[in-house]
């Protein structure tokens, strides 16, 4: 078990090394860490497959890291992208858009920011969680000019001053809530850890709590890109190159989260439920409702891939407002989404390396064009619009039926209509990307054909949802929602 | 004893708040580098004032590294940043500096409302200082909300990480050993990101001013 763990979060960091080491930077050093980053993924797997039983593994000094259902959960989705990232990013030795030094940053930052992350969903002490994320902006932060542009570089600052802000008031959150605890339990290592705030939380103080949860939800909710905190989002994720905007939507999103329901079921034992599932109902409705009402139209694919991210995170945080059977709901819209934007983010990049541009008016004739390329991209497009057989589908329903149970009818139906809006908004102009005439200069057929075999592995997986595939998803979600709703 | 303690950790804490109020009412990069600078030296007196009273060995280090890191490394940093730009003047901000004054004042009043109840948690003398700092941490945002240079915005950052240094030490003597060495880690680098970032922005823009920052606004 303490194997796993150290190749689940080593792997990724000695990727790092090597591509930060070896010089002048060379093809196998990417090979290796898509390699390193498969068996990140691997040892992902395997924890959570052991991880279905019994108590949750914890490792070292006063239990800093711990793997419970929830933190297996977010670490499988990390490694799929990020081996997804890895084996379809730049530095493989096959691109003609960057230099061999873009390709070692590449390797670099993408790889130690799969460990950040890795680390954020391991970690039970809640500080060290806080460093991980804050450890995620630094790292992704230089990623994003690879090619550096005006706009690229300005997404880049709006990424980093707004993040890092906004992660430093999750840290007056986790200062509150460690300044309750200390004064009710006195000081000692272990202070912080998830597991001791959960046993302390019945009988800390509900106004410290309050405050603290606030600080907490606005924090990470800046890098959850949640409204009206998004503004950095549709930038950063625009203007990243398209592995990077993979991982950065995909999971970085749902790593944000997991770190508000972490504290969510503290603070939830503290000063009951209904003040925290107000405010990340009120949240989530808000970014909701920006995200419709932006995607409308949006000019540029990427952009719109943006916005939709900050719809389904929105989503998310209502149905994490919605107790349990919202929460499960939640938890597989999370799941589904970062397999859907993970292979939406990378499809763009090949769209955007054909066309060499972005607006979605200059690109027609997509089917022509890259016949793989284009179909995988509308599958995943009704993916995200939430139709059958797809996954996301039967979270969304799931999600509605929780409202509905829970005694929402106003709030759901309010729901509904904005993701019917979002809806239309992105099936409004996919047409016209898929038909049409090809533009002049267009070279016709796919290229890269090997990559395009994980990208279709990520629409089985997509449907397989949708059919209620995998028993062991099931039961990992089951458990998932134990430890968050106890 | 415990008394004078208290009313020294409350007179280091105002003067770190009065030099974050500096960055409102003060133009100009050199100013404002200088004010936090000071900041971060009464941080450093006051977490070492803290450290002598309860006699923690760790809190001794953490103010060492405030002094080292904050009060003396960083400011350089910044100074060579400020020379490198060569353009010492400040833009004028969002918001006037009377009216910035007012809002600042505003804010310290917020934070006493909002940290003035759940004070009786705490039995330390130190806790009094306590809504000083939550003061500074809204001002701080306000200086980074209202203010359009890149580099006054950074500054107004590392106010803002002071502000919750100082809610800690007051707070609690401090966070776990271990998790300051993270975040003092986290502070460096994300500095020194942010640093590598503004000279980008100076070399594609040829200036800092982010009022230019707007080409991504749709």
């Amino acid at each position: 078990m303490r194997l796993t763990y150290v190749a689940l979060v080593g792997a990724p960091l000695a990727a790092a090394l090597l591509a930060a080491v070896v010089r002048p930077y060379r093809s196998w050093v990417g090979t290796a860490g898509a390699l390193l980053s498969t068996l990140s993924l691997a040892a992902g797997l395997r924890l959570a497959g052991q991880g279905l039983g019994g108590v949750p593994p914890t490792w070292g000094p006063s239990e800093l890291m711990r793997v419970d259902a929830l933190s297996a959960l977010l670490a499988v989705c990390v490694t799929f992208v990020a081996a997804l990232a890895a084996w379809l990013g730049p530095g493989l030795g096959r691109d003609e858009h960057y230099t061999p030094a873009q390709a070692r940053r590449y390797r670099t930052f993408s790889s130690l920011f799969a460990f950040t992350m890795l680390i954020a969903v391991t970690a039970n002490n809640v500080a060290v969680m806080w460093v991980a994320v804050e450890a995620t902006t630094i790292a992704s932060a230089l990623l994003i000019p690879l090619h550096v542009s005006k706009a690229s570089v300005e997404a880049s600052w709006k990424y980093i001053l707004i993040g890092s802000v906004g992660i430093a008031l999750a840290f007056v959150g986790t200062v509150l809530g460690y300044f309750d605890y200390v004064h009710m339990a006195g000081e000692r290592e272990s202070a912080l850890n998830w597991t001791s705030l959960m046993a302390a939380a019945p009988s800390m103080h509900p106004r410290v709590m309050a405050l603290a949860f606030v600080f907490i939800v606005i924090g990470y909710g800046t890098k959850a890109g949640l409204a009206p905190m998004h503004t950095w989002l549709p930038d950063a994720h625009a203007e990243a190159p398209a592995p990077l905007s993979a991982m950065m939507s995909g999971v970085l999103l749902a790593v944000a989260l997991y770190a508000i329901i972490r504290w969510k079921v503290v603070v939830g034992l503290t000063v009951g439920s209904t003040l925290p599932d107000r405010l990340l109902l009120v949240l989530g409705l808000a970014s909701l409702a920006v995200a419709a009402l932006s995607l409308i139209g949006q000019r540029q694919y990427k952009r719109l891939l943006a916005y939709s991210s900050i719809e389904h995170t929105g989503l998310m945080c209502v149905g994490l407002g919605l107790g349990p059977l919202g929460t499960f709901a939640a938890l597989l819209h999370l799941v589904n989404h970062a397999v859907a934007k993970g292979m939406m983010f990378l499809l763009s990049g090949r769209i955007l390396d054909r066309y060499h541009t972005t607006g979605m008016g200059e690109v027609s004739g997509l089917l022509r064009a890259m016949p793989v390329t284009g179909g995988l991209f509308a599958a995943g497009m009704l993916a995200l619009a939430g139709l059958p057989p797809f996954g996301i589908f039967f979270s969304k329903f799931a999600l509605l039926r929780a409202g509905f149970v829970t005694g929402h009818p106003w709030l759901m139906a309010v729901v509904l209509v904005l993701l019917l809006v979002a809806v239309i908004a992105m099936l409004a102009q996919i047409n016209r990307m898929l038909y049409g005439a090809l533009p002049e200069g267009i070279r016709v057929g796919e290229s890269h054909r090997w990559g395009l075999v994980p990208l279709a592995l990520c629409v089985v997986l997509l449907v397989a949802f949708g059919f209620g595939g995998f028993g062991a998803l099931q039961s990992l979600l089951d458990r998932a929602v134990e430890v968050i709703s106890r | 004893m415990d008394f004078a303690f208290g009313q020294l950790a409350v007179l280091g804490s105002s003067l770190v708040l009065l030099c974050g109020l500096t960055l409102l009412w003060r133009r100009g990069s050199a100013a404002h580098i200088g004010a936090f600078a000071a900041q971060s030296v009464a941080l450093a007196a006051t977490v070492g004032l803290i450290a002598g009273f309860t006699g923690s060995r760790e809190l001794w280090i953490v103010a060492a590294l405030f002094l080292g890191l904050k009060g003396i490394v960083m400011p350089i940093l910044l100074k060579r940043m400020e020379r490198r730009f060569g353009r010492p003047r400040e833009l004028d901000p969002y918001v006037n500096t009377a009216t910035s004054l007012v809002i600042g004042g505003l804010l310290v009043v917020l934070a006493y409302i909002v940290i003035w109840p759940i004070l009786d948690v705490s039995r330390l003398p130190t806790r009094a200082g306590m809504p000083l700092a939550m003061g500074l941490i809204f001002v701080s945002l306000f200086v980074i909300i209202s203010r359009k240079k890149a580099l006054t915005q950074v500054i107004g950052f590392l106010a803002l990480e002071n502000g919750i240094a100082l809610l800690a030490a007051l707070g609690t003597y401090g966070i776990p050993f271990i998790v300051e060495v993270g975040v003092f880690l986290d502070a460096l680098m994300g500095f020194l990101v942010m640093q590598i970032v503004i000279y980008r922005i100076q070399e594609t823009f040829e200036s800092i001013d982010v009022e230019q920052l707007n080409r991504l606004s749709q």
